[in-house]
């Protein structure tokens, strides 16, 4: 590679990289000050409100949640649906966008009309929810994969990727008298790992996410994701709940300080997807990907 | 590029029977193609549109005992009781202002981050600013509202005890109708622009590096490679995230503004989704809701048509 | 090359063989799926009398985890039962019921979350979609036992559909630290007066005695109804939503008490003697600067006290908290706002619940519920593991986390409560500060300004009553800040008149004379 060693260039970079840790520092603060107040105690957090580091060190919230296994299954359960929900997905996002991508393809046009229709209206939270019981799938994890199982939005993104893929590639492989199949998984998913690696980004935070469908389709707590438990604590400790049942005489609201480390334990897990992802989005990774 | 496109332009009766069975052809000869699409068209089927169905009872007053099938018909009743609310054209711009203080100001935020990104040439350093800038995503805005809420507070929070160190007035930023929107779109900025870029950064990892190192002999300065090799490759995708955050022109995040919505904020901080809250959630009324969820849809629909159209238009693929 | 070619198509063949065998197998779990859920098998089963029944039950979760199932064993045990709980997280609870009721999927018990609830429910009771109970509940001993007066309050057309749980009519008052107050000689208010000055004098006199100006008087949160507003503008008189006016039911906000009330506030929060903030503030970091020191007085709850001292003990720990509820203005007479008298209420769906013969099990299930065994055991715990007995009292144990999730969600589902249960335990309560607040909210039973709207209904009220009470919150709100004058405020009351607020009251007003 020709080196840019140009006086202006160096300052571009030393510009560049100055702005970034500014603005990394400043989207970041808030989310110490989360971390910090997880590992201090409920006395320190309300006096200082503001905490980035704590003078008093306490796991009394860590030890606090981890006291039952509550935890730790709604950590399995969203473990389990981010990463079956993100393969079942991708594999069936993929297969269509990729169709749709196909400029050879009747009626494309009209589909893809058809799912940004989609974005637009909905039914709403009560006819879904018949759909769902009809099939069967109340209390079944299936209830949180099958009915998101393609985000149209990641459709349209997808077939954007396939569709900006040099056109003679496909073109040469159908000479050679390769089928579709072999086209798509041999040719256009190794090029386009970029955006495979995006798109299943994507999919596996909005699983991570899942909350409502949970409420709704979940009645067994016991199947609960992470989010549940993490928005009972967050709103009950927030002073959220309406004061209107006369309940609030009897339950104590959780700890701020728990509320911290909830928030801690159900964000790292998928905060470490993103850095096995990122080498897909290396400068030149495409290319890399075509030689090799 | 266009020739291979096929498009059903209007033609003479004579040609429409020989493309009928041309098109019997493709779709033979495409049948992998269809099969691949199908299970994603019985998704769209079963789990969108057979439940659009319940979008009728926008012209209902349903009832959730009497069902979509039993509950009385008004016709357009609700949508006369929106359009004649008198906050209504009060919520109207205040949902337009806000959603283009959001198109101006966040929108190409997160591609000036991904462009500073992409010129990183240490690659430890910018994997590290790329996590760290896509963290806040994570958080909730209950905990994001919160956060501000203590440092903007007239109480004891720190900017104001900043201002007040150094000799300033203290600003009610909370309660003021000035600082709302500022608010607001800065919450939005520090909570996605992070997270936005990485759509922005996959497609910039498809660009030939090649490009670049033709450009660099050419002398080209690191602006002019940004504005000349990096932006034409991902403008396809900047049209059509374009596209569909027109679409959401109504959509402004709900909770979000709830949370920071007060008694003295409201009238610019209402949105219809906070209006429908109260309104329709917190007493039950379904079609009213469903009601202003179709108006918004509709509106919705028409301008991502014309985008997509003015899309065209320019020489963009659109979205479909 | 080959082998991955093959690969790759056994791949997609397996997802699809997945995706078809996931179909299969839910289209075959339908029948049984909604079979359990709506509990149809029982009817059967109550011919064989040893075998427990089933009871399903929606009930709302109050805490971060939902409970053990010890004490559901035992209830099980007990009753004979075998019980299907959903806890539903709190914030999203009337969704859940909502979605429940829309899809014919709630069980036989179904607690509502509070009054609002049961409002919302109204039309659908009125076309048959819960049992009628009333009737009933004389055959049952301790269901018997649930107030007449109260039961009237969760009525529709004077039918009685539910079964409550208790709330003490009227727990509200102040918390102030007595240590500050006793240090600049201030005696406990008894006037609003007295109250003002103690508000001056914990901002201006540096209480804490740390020579900096970082004190405030009052603490309040963004709640007009269970901060400190509604309290306070039962000092100056102020009837409870509403109140007579000639003879004719009017909101309380056309009353001058209420234009005192908020011209008091704005002069505190013209003065910095309450937090500037108070508009937008949660009740966490409400509480927080009364814990932390910042503050001295809290109006409220004086059952927070329990809570609260703990608290400020951490921070500091000669502090000293004391409670006091009779405050009046000038020579008027003390009265306080009372709630209904209910928290939940419970319905019992007529989907779940098949014809009368069952809704007979269900209820004999609910008045055992309410006996002096197991009201106490989901009330107290199991003593020796959550309490313990002293003089006959029960003085709770001291490891919350272990009441908090083995007892306390269970509470939820109590039926009746302390005045209406046989041989319900007191509590001996370790604080004095707490015994005297216990004291207190009984001897405010004596004062109770009552809702007179609470039985009665308007069509007005229910459609868009709500939204039209957000127009006088923002009003009140603004004038308290000094933004709205007079005739602002007045602005805003004929807007509410105008815009359905005048056939809210005449609809009241023709409810109480068809009484």
């Amino acid at each position: 590679m020709v080196q840019d060693r140009t006086l202006s260039s160096r300052l571009f970079d030393i510009v560049n990289s100055t702005l970034l840790i500014i603005i990394a520092l400043v989207t970041i603060l808030p989310f110490l000050h989360v971390i910090a107040g997880s590992f201090t105690t409920v006395t320190e957090l309300a006096q200082k409100q503001f905490v980035l580091f704590p003078t008093v060190w306490s796991l009394d919230a860590y030890k606090y949640i981890f006291s039952t296994n509550t935890i730790f299954k709604a950590l399995g359960v969203s473990i389990g649906v981010t990463f079956f929900g993100t393969l079942f997905s991708m594999v069936v996002t993929a297969l269509m966008a990729y169709g749709l991508s196909r400029k050879d393809l009747d009626g494309r046009n009209l589909i893809m009309f058809a799912v940004v229709f989609t974005m637009l209206f909905s039914g709403g939270m009560i006819p879904t929810f018949l759909v769902v019981k009809s099939m069967g799938l109340i209390d079944s994890y299936g209830a949180l994969i099958i009915p998101s199982a393609i985000n149209a939005f990641n459709l349209i993104i997808m077939r954007n990727f396939f569709q900006n893929l040099p056109e003679g590639l496909e073109e040469s492989a159908k000479i050679d008298g390769a089928g579709d199949w072999k086209i798509l998984f041999r040719i256009v998913i190794p090029l386009s790992m970029p955006a495979i690696a995006t798109i299943s980004l994507f999919y596996a935070v909005t699983y991570w996410n899942t909350y409502m469908q949970a409420i709704l389709y979940m009645n067994d707590a016991d199947k609960w994701p992470i989010q549940v438990i993490l928005r009972q604590i967050v709103i009950l400790a927030s002073g959220l709940a309406a004061d209107t049942s006369g309940m609030e005489d009897f339950v104590r609201p959780p700890e701020q300080t728990v509320k911290m480390a909830v928030i801690v334990v159900a964000t790292l897990p998928i905060l470490c997807v993103y850095p096995f992802l990122q080498k897909h989005f290396a400068k030149g990774a495409l290319l890399g990907s075509i030689k090799g | 590029m266009s020739e291979t496109v096929i498009k059903a332009a209007p033609n003479p009766e004579t040609k429409k029977k020989s493309q009928e069975s041309g098109l019997l052809k493709r779709m033979i000869k495409n049948r992998s193609i269809y099969f691949m699409i199908l299970p994603g068209l019985l998704y769209f089927v079963i789990f969108k549109y057979i439940p659009m169905s319940g979008l009728v009872i926008a012209f209902q007053n349903y009832q959730p005992y009497l069902g979509i099938m039993g509950s009385p018909w008004v016709g357009l009743e609700h949508f006369q009781r929106l359009f004649s609310e008198p906050l209504f054209f009060n919520i109207l711009s205040n949902t337009l202002i806000l959603f283009f203080i959001n198109l101006l100001f966040y929108f190409p935020v997160p591609i000036i981050l991904a462009l500073m990104l992409n010129e990183v040439r240490i690659n430890f350093f910018k994997r590290f600013v790329q996590t760290l800038v896509y963290v806040p995503h994570f958080m909730s805005w209950v905990i994001i509202v919160s956060i501000t809420f203590v440092m903007l507070s007239m109480d004891r929070g720190i900017i104001n005890e900043l201002f007040v160190m150094m000799g300033f007035e203290k600003i009610n930023f909370l309660m003021s109708t000035e600082w709302f929107r500022p608010m607001y779109v800065l919450q939005v900025i520090w909570r996605e622009a992070g997270w936005g870029t990485i759509i922005y950064l996959a497609a910039m990892a498809a660009i030939d590096p090649g490009l670049y190192e033709a450009s660099r002999i050419d002398g080209a300065s690191r602006m002019r490679q940004i504005w000349h090799i990096t932006l034409p490759s991902i403008r396809s995708v900047i049209v059509v995230l374009l596209i569909l955050k027109i679409g959401d022109v109504l959509e402004l995040g709900f909770e979000h503004i709830y949370l920071l919505l007060n008694s003295m904020n409201r009238e610019v901080a209402e949105i219809f989704d906070t209006y429908v809250y109260t309104a329709g959630l917190k007493q039950g009324q379904f079609s009213f809701s469903t009601a202003v969820g179709f108006f918004k849809s509709v509106i919705g629909l028409i301008l991502v048509m014309l985008a997509n159209w003015l899309s065209k238009k320019a020489g963009e693929e659109g979205i479909y | 090359m080959k082998k991955t070619k093959a690969g790759s198509i056994l791949a997609v063949v397996t997802a699809f063989t997945l995706l078809a065998g996931c179909g299969g197998n839910e289209a075959g779990g339908t029948t049984g799926g909604s079979n359990g859920g709506s509990g149809s098998e029982k009817p059967a089963q109550a011919a064989e009398t040893n075998k427990p029944t089933k009871i399903s039950i929606m009930a709302n979760l109050h805490t971060a985890e939902v409970p053990s199932d010890m004490i559901e064993k035992m209830i099980e045990e007990k009753t004979n039962t075998e019980l299907d709980i959903q806890w539903v997280p709190d914030g999203t609870y009337d969704e859940k019921v909502n979605a429940s009721f829309a899809t014919g999927t709630l069980p036989q018990v179904t607690y509502l979350k509070n009054a609002a609830s049961l409002i919302n429910m109204r039309d659908a009771i009125r076309n048959e979609q819960f049992w009628e109970v009333g009737h009933l509940l004389k055959d049952y001993p301790n269901l018997n036992r649930l107030k007449p007066e109260v039961l009237k309050n969760t009525a529709v057309d004077g039918k009685i559909y539910a079964v409550y749980r208790e709330v003490p009519l009227s727990r509200q008052g102040m918390i102030y630290r007595k240590d500050w107050a006793d240090k600049l000689g201030i005696k406990s208010p008894t006037t609003v007066d007295e109250f003002y000055d103690m508000l001056k004098q914990f901002k201006e006199k540096d209480p804490d005695g740390n020579g900096k100006d970082d004190t405030m008087g009052l603490t309040d949160r963004s709640d007009l109804v269970y901060g400190a507003f509604k309290t306070v503008s039962s000092w100056f008189g102020t009837p409870n939503n509403w109140g007579e006016q000639d003879g004719k039911l009017m909101p309380e906000f056309m009353f001058p008490e209420y234009m005192d009330t908020m011209k008091f506030f704005q002069k505190l929060h013209k003065e910095g003697l309450i937090n500037q903030d108070f508009p937008v503030t949660s009740k966490t970091d409400q509480q927080n600067l009364f814990t932390t020191g910042k503050a001295g007085v809290y109006i409220g709850s004086m059952a927070d006290v329990s809570s609260l001292e703990p608290k400020v003990l951490e921070v500091n720990a000669d502090a000293v908290l004391d409670v006091q509820n009779k405050v009046v203005n000038g020579s008027a007479e003390y009265g306080v706002w009372s709630v209904p008298g209910y928290g939940s209420v419970t319905l019992f769906p007529k989907s779940a619940i098949k014809n009368e013969e069952e809704l007979k099990g269900v209820l004999s299930f609910m008045d055992q519920l309410m006996s002096t065994e197991i009201g106490n055991l989901m009330y107290w715990g199991v003593e020796g593991q959550h309490h313990q007995m002293e003089e006959g009292k029960v003085v709770p144990s001291t490891d919350t986390k272990l009441t908090d999730r083995e007892v306390k969600p269970y509470q939820a589902m109590q039926v009746g409560g302390p005045l209406t249960i046989e041989g319900f335990l007191e509590p001996k309560h370790l604080s004095p500060v707490k015994a005297k607040a216990e004291e207190m909210i009984v001897e405010n039973n004596d004062y109770l300004i009552e809702d007179p709207t609470a039985p009665l209904e308007s069509v007005t009220f229910n459609q868009k009553g709500v939204q039209l009470q957000e127009m006088i919150k923002d009003a009140t709100y603004n004038f308290m800040l000094g933004k709205l004058d007079d005739a602002g405020f007045q602005a805003a009351v004929d807007n509410w008149l105008s815009s359905g607020g005048q056939q809210i009251i005449d609809e009241y007003n023709q409810a109480k004379q068809a009484q």
